[in-house]
């Protein structure tokens, strides 16, 4: 059983004071997310992405289509039971500690008293709040009302955790402290649904990701599907000539040079090897071969800009 | 236990936010006032109720020293109940539909519905227990230092409980609507005054125009909506008998008006649970 499954849903607010113009927030987004691992999903801002991970918990109802969470209606609030969930841009009532913030949290969603007790000190020492745990929640900078974020959605020790931009606002120590106990997270079994637009945090600890622009899923994979090899990068110990240039765009046009170097946009061998010919044909000698490997960046920054569909 | 939990929440973030500490500072001083004002004394062989030690006299001859007193309490604080308990806790269901909190409520294994009913029992337990507290605390003071143990006074006061429940059916139909404090506030307000409008429709709007199908429609409308100021006026009525007669205040208790005002709250509720469950945040 997968954790999410989410088959063709849509999603159009209707906004203006007669709510006449139509907002497209998802167009018919199809996805699964399996049993314990760590889902990114990436888009810029206005994407969609907040908008899929509110339908999932009920917070926002689609206009079509249907999804799974844990198995059951995403409409039920049975599977929210076994969800973890820390929005972006939350507020919590700034008059609790945030000992007590967790301890009201956790009871909302049913966990009992001693348990909820042993579980709020041992999640605000794993998130490094232990010596704030009594001060008023008024009084914390961004990065540790994430932790306290974190900490809540953590509470009930969910099947699935869905994290909408969890390192905003954190300094660099903090998201790396936060990326570990997502990790851990992962060993554990956990299942991690995560939206971010920190490109390299995503690369670094997603298993698989989905691409969202303008509410429609570009491309999902694995980071070494999409991080796949792009190209090579052909060093030579002569400048390159406009002859040789000729010669090479004869066999691909995704070819072009820079001072000794040739760069070849294809990961496919048989035209590297074709180039690397019509090069020795030409009388050049080759200094180095590098094969290129796109980053996520590179990748999502191409798709978003030319609107790219897989 | 959730929903339970969450009002018991409200309760706090409501003294937390002020007013409704007012209202209990308010309460206190009231009682403390009382405790030391209020005493009896024999003149002429008769005893009497005296106020920082003058006599009370009720401008009616026939009316009992004590249930007027009590009365005019009654009046005061049923005011102060709908005044100060509207100012507190109004803004307690907007609060919680701010975004970035919202979310937070909707995602917890509680249905909309729970959610909303849990805050206003909240609301309204709040501002119950003040009005219980002031009420038990006027009625010691009496009993002790006047000998007078007035059960119609409780009894008054617990009604005045119901008919904030039901008033706030209002509140949280308004409130989930507007998604605002301010604006929450401005049409409960409304609300009072088409209450009292209404509650006097048969002389003041009957006259407008004298034509059945008008006054049918005008009372379908007053029976539709929970009937504020008839329960209060009903619930004084519980004090004591006046001795006079008042078309405001009716000479004898009657119970139809909570009946309609728990149907037509009821109908507020379930408008109020209808409309949160159907919108995105």
């Amino acid at each position: 059983m997968n954790h999410v499954e989410i088959a063709n849903l849509s999603k159009a607010y209707l906004s203006g004071i007669f709510r006449r113009k139509r907002i497209q927030a998802l167009v018919d987004v199809s996805l699964t997310v399996h049993p314990g691992e760590i889902f990114g999903l990436l888009g810029p801002n206005g994407a969609g992405k907040t908008t899929l991970v509110k339908i999932l918990l009920g917070i926002v109802h689609p206009t079509s289509g249907t999804a799974t969470l844990l198995g059951q209606s995403h409409t039920s609030a049975q599977p929210r039971k076994r969800t973890g969930y820390l929005p972006e841009n939350h507020r919590y009532p700034n008059f609790l500690s945030a000992r007590d913030t967790l301890l009201h949290f956790g009871r909302l969603h049913g966990i009992p008293k001693d348990p909820l007790f042993q579980r709020t000190d041992s999640l605000l020492e794993t998130v490094g709040l232990k010596d704030w745990s009594n001060v008023k929640i008024k009084k914390f900078s961004k990065g540790m009302l994430q932790r306290v974020g974190l900490a809540q959605a953590l509470l009930s020790d969910p099947e699935i955790l869905f994290l909408d931009e969890p390192t905003d606002g954190v300094d660099p120590v903090g998201r790396k402290e936060i990326r570990d106990i997502l990790k851990t997270l992962r060993t554990q079994g956990k299942t991690i649904f995560l939206n971010s637009h920190m490109l390299s945090e995503v690369e670094e600890i997603s298993d698989r990701v989905a691409i969202l622009n303008k509410g429609e899923v570009l491309r999902t994979g694995t980071i070494k599907e999409i991080t796949a090899q792009t190209g090579h990068e052909i060093e030579l110990q002569e400048p390159v000539t406009e002859d040789l240039m000729r010669s090479l765009r004869e066999v691909t046009s995704d070819v072009h040079s820079s001072g000794t170097k040739i760069v070849l946009e294809t990961g496919d061998k048989q035209l590297l090897n074709a180039i690397l010919d019509r090069i020795r044909e030409k009388g050049f000698h080759i200094e180095s071969l590098v094969a290129r490997k796109s980053k996520l960046e590179d990748y999502f920054i191409k798709l978003i800009k030319e609107g790219e569909t897989p | 236990m959730k929903g339970l939990w969450l009002a018991l929440f409200t309760i706090r973030e409501a003294i937390i936010k002020g007013t409704l500490l007012f209202y209990f500072v308010f309460g206190n001083i009231v009682i403390a006032l009382f405790a030391i004002a209020i005493g009896s004394s024999t003149q002429n062989g008769l005893q009497v109720l005296t106020f920082f030690g003058n006599q009370i006299t009720p401008p009616i001859a026939d009316l009992n020293p004590v249930d007027f007193i009590l009365f005019q309490l009654f009046q005061g604080s049923t005011q102060a109940v709908i005044l100060l308990g509207l100012f507190a806790t109004a803004g307690l269901i907007p609060s919680m539909l701010e975004k970035g909190t919202v979310e937070l409520y909707l995602s917890k294994p509680l249905s909309r519905t729970e959610i909303l009913l849990s805050r206003s029992l909240g609301a309204c337990g709040g501002i119950g227990a003040n009005v219980l507290y002031f009420s038990i605390g006027i009625w010691l003071v009496f009993g002790f230092k006047v000998g007078v143990w007035h059960g119609g006074f409780l009894l008054a006061s617990l009604m005045v409980v119901v008919t904030y429940a039901f008033y706030f059916s209002f509140v949280a139909l308004s409130a989930v609507i507007s998604k605002g404090t301010g604006l929450t506030i401005m049409l409960s307000f409304a609300y009072q005054m088409y209450a009292g409008v209404m509650e006097a429709r048969e002389m003041l709007l009957y006259r407008l125009w004298d034509n059945d199908m008008y006054h049918r429609l005008l009372d379908g409308l007053y029976y539709a909506t929970p009937q504020t100021s008839a329960m209060l006026n009903n619930s004084a009525i519980l004090i004591g008998q006046l001795p006079f007669k008042s078309a405001m205040t009716p000479t004898e208790f009657t119970i139809m008006p909570f009946l309609y005002s728990f149907l037509s709250a009821a109908l507020f509720y379930g408008g109020a649970s209808w409309y949160f469950s159907r919108q995105d945040y």
